[in-house]
């Protein structure tokens, strides 16, 4: 069992490497965003089917953000909405769902010049904790530690953190926090939340 | 920067300028950050040096284009990897088999150039999806439907040259081709079938012209880049439905199939079915669990039993059926005649439904692929977290008596690699091709380079193990091409001979996808003795 320590011991100890290219971010080619500008988000995807994304979609509701609820399956907001916005412009996206969806619609993106400027991957733990793997700019993950701390709230509480991302050209960084976390009846026990934006000098496919 | 094999810096820096004077500067990407996203998704590679990353790649919007890059890459020697959307996972993806190629990708030339609903077929550019192909469709209210494979965000292209298959009754996608235009290695197009014939009025109708028929020269192919290609579409039928047959007991499987295969063969069932099981998906049963810790596993009686105490037969298949609703009626109580001496046999008719379909009635089926609608719905089955896999994929007779032995056959192959299995644990077996059963095994990928190292070798093993049963490939993962030819070796090898005969006097500089399918061209040959 992970104790408070020990997870404020792997956050300090992880936060100074950088992410692999692999992973979704191109730190070299994060664009000409300002780093304090927020991403606009066009749409904001959680899973109907999970506890933690609903009340992530309520928040960012609240908050005044567009929701597209789907259940594991993005068909529909592809074909019914982004694959046509993208063709006209690149717009910022973020999510709270399970591995599936980002896969896909991190690869869709990449040809419309976007990129996953932040990726946390939230894990349950038999223990009762939660592992939060996150990867982003330095500025993301200092305020993602204090998300992920807050414990059965995580949910709600990402989506504030996930409006306020910027495309950020900042050199990305990993680290990874364990806080103590009881799973929620409908969760899975794995749940990612990103941000896919638009950035600079990436390459791009999309006709206007 | 990384070179393409046997290039010099000073050569790759001047080819690449030339890409750039011939496509502009923006559409060739040299960056690590751009060239990484042509990496493969699902590597069997991760964290190796053997991993095969491209120097560079290249998009073209055009097959003139097309021709200049050709032409640049013969003049420098420079090996290129062609791809449409690039979406091949578990085969590849857009990686290249030979690291340091430069990727050709096609993605830019994405029009639809001709769909008709008056006899049936498309005309489409390689970048061209599923998806874009359906929606062209809707939006001009055409009563045609398309053959999509799983994943909608790959090419038709793309899916029919590597011979992929669908669902519906054109769900041979190499089959439903009808004509192509090819850009050759030496920077010639050339249209085949009745293209050849200046202004012919049936290209899309007549596969073959006249003389040698060569199409399936340019499928699973390094001969030639193809720039547009013919498909013959399914007029949107009347009505679709689908009825299961079950069966009890394991050795029923036999006339189970025998019916299935009179009644595909006889074109009374066309689309894909699968052969299925309730021992897949009650793997975690606790009870099934028990049986299975046995010494020596469960037996058939002790399987049968278990089924009939849950009231499920042992095998089901699901039969599609396409056309007018009468029709399709009587299609299905035809076939219940057909397996109704099967003692104990159960039916079950579905939901007939009609075309065209209204869109808040999409959810109702369980597979949109099998009514020509695209989907990436096979993302979005959920459960553990996973790196990927790639896909050992042989082909079996249509005879229950080859199912039971493939089964029996890899679950012992399983066992002496040390890999899981089941009583049952290969998806399918599926009619995508005619005549004959598609196995997929789901190899996993993993972030760990000693397990992917023994996944591979027990890949290569399964390869080895399925030829010594008469079993081969129909595709498989770049990583796996060369070991899969070497089992196509009747008379010597013969077949890769006859290959790499063409390989040279087609493209005698080797340009177009070195390695393809274990088809070296005659320097690589050499280097790689």
């Amino acid at each position: 069992m992970a104790s408070r320590r020990e997870f404020l011991q792997i956050g300090v100890a992880a936060l100074a490497l950088p992410i692999s290219a692999r992973a979704g971010l191109a730190p070299a080619i994060l664009g000409q965003a300002n780093e304090s500008t927020p991403t606009p988000l066009y749409k904001v995807i959680f899973d109907e089917r999970f506890a933690s994304s609903r009340a992530f979609a309520d928040e960012v509701k609240r908050l005044g953000g567009s929701v597209y609820g789907i259940k594991g399956d993005i068909t529909d907001l592809w074909f019914t909405d982004l694959d046509a916005r993208w063709k006209r412009e690149p717009v910022g996206i973020a999510g709270l769902t399970e591995h599936g969806p980002l896969f896909c619609l991190e690869r869709l993106a990449w040809d419309h010049g976007m990129r996953v400027v932040y990726r946390a991957d939230h894990t349950y733990r038999a223990d009762g904790y939660m592992e939060h793997e996150l990867s982003g700019s330095e500025r993301m993950l200092r305020e993602a530690v204090n998300i992920s701390s807050s414990g059965p709230d995580w949910g709600n509480r990402t989506a504030s953190l996930l409006t306020r991302c910027p495309a950020s050209k900042a050199q990305a960084s990993k680290m990874t926090v364990v806080t103590p976390t009881l799973q929620q009846a409908d969760d899975p026990e794995h749940l990612v939340s990103w941000v896919i934006a638009p950035v600079g000098a990436a390459r791009k496919f999309s006709h206007s | 920067m990384r070179l393409p094999p046997g290039v010099s810096s000073a050569d790759f820096a001047a080819a690449i300028k030339q890409f750039e004077d011939a496509l502009g500067k923006e559409w060739v990407f040299t960056s690590e950050e751009d060239v990484d996203l042509y990496r493969d998704s699902y590597s069997p590679f991760w964290h190796e040096q053997e991993e095969p990353i491209p120097s560079a790649a290249v998009a073209p919007d055009g097959v003139e284009q097309v021709q200049a890059v050709v032409k640049i890459a013969n003049r420098y020697k420079i090996p290129l990897w062609t791809i449409s959307t690039g979406k091949n996972l578990g085969y590849g993806g857009s990686a290249p088999l030979l690291g340091g190629s430069v990727v050709l990708d096609l993605k830019r030339m994405n029009r639809v150039l001709e769909v008709n609903d008056k006899n049936h077929y498309a005309l489409v550019e390689p970048g061209v999806s599923y998806f874009d192909l359906y929606r062209y469709i809707q939006d001009n209210n055409l009563k045609v439907w398309i053959d999509p494979a799983d994943p909608g965000w790959g090419s038709p292209i793309g899916n029919a040259v590597d011979r992929g298959g669908g669902r519906t009754p054109m769900r041979d996608h190499f089959d439903a081709h009808c004509g192509m235009e090819v850009v050759l290695p030496n920077g010639e197009v050339m249209r085949t079938g009745m293209g050849a014939l200046p202004g012919s009025k049936t290209w899309q109708q007549y596969r073959y012209g006249f003389g040698p028929y060569v199409n399936g020269m340019f499928s699973q192919s390094s001969l030639g880049v193809v720039t547009k290609m013919g498909f013959w579409l399914f007029p949107e039928p009347e009505a679709y439905l689908t009825g299961t047959v079950t069966v009890a007991r394991r050795d029923d499987l036999i006339p189970l199939v025998a019916g299935l295969a009179y009644l595909m063969n006889s074109s009374i069932v066309l689309g894909t079915t699968s052969v299925a099981s309730p021992l897949n998906f009650l793997r975690a049963d606790a009870e099934l669990a028990a049986l299975r810790a046995q010494p020596g596993g469960p037996s058939t009686q002790e399987l049968e039993h278990y089924l009939q105490e849950k009231n499920m037969g042992y095998w089901s298949v699901e039969l599609p059926f396409y056309g007018p609703a009468k029709v399709v009626a009587a299609q299905w109580e035809y076939a219940k005649e057909k397996f109704a001496g099967i003692e104990g046999v159960t039916f079950k008719e579905g939901t007939m439904h009609r075309f065209p379909v209204d869109p808040k009635d999409l959810p109702q089926f369980q597979n949109s692929v099998a009514v020509g609608i695209p989907s990436l719905s096979v993302f979005g089955v959920g459960g553990a977290r996973s790196e990927g896999h790639v896909w050992f994929s042989p082909i079996v007779p249509m005879t229950g008596e080859a199912v039971l032995e493939a089964q029996q056959v890899f679950t012992d192959a399983y066992k002496e690699m040390g890999m899981p299995t089941g009583p049952l644990f290969f998806l399918g077996p599926a009619s995508n091709y005619p005549r004959c059963f598609l196995v997929l095994f789901g190899f996993p990928i993993e972030h760990d380079v000693e397990k992917n190292k023994k996944n591979r070798e027990n890949f290569k093993h399964l390869i080895r193990v399925a030829a010594e049963h008469g079993w081969g490939e129909y595709r498989t993962h770049t990583a796996f091409m060369e070991t899969v030819m070497d089992t196509y070796s009747f008379n010597n090898h013969a077949l890769r001979r006859f290959h790499e005969t063409v390989k040279d006097a087609v493209d005698p500089n080797g340009i177009l996808s070195p390695g393809k399918c274990g088809i070296w061209p005659k320097s690589m040959r050499k280097a790689r003795a």
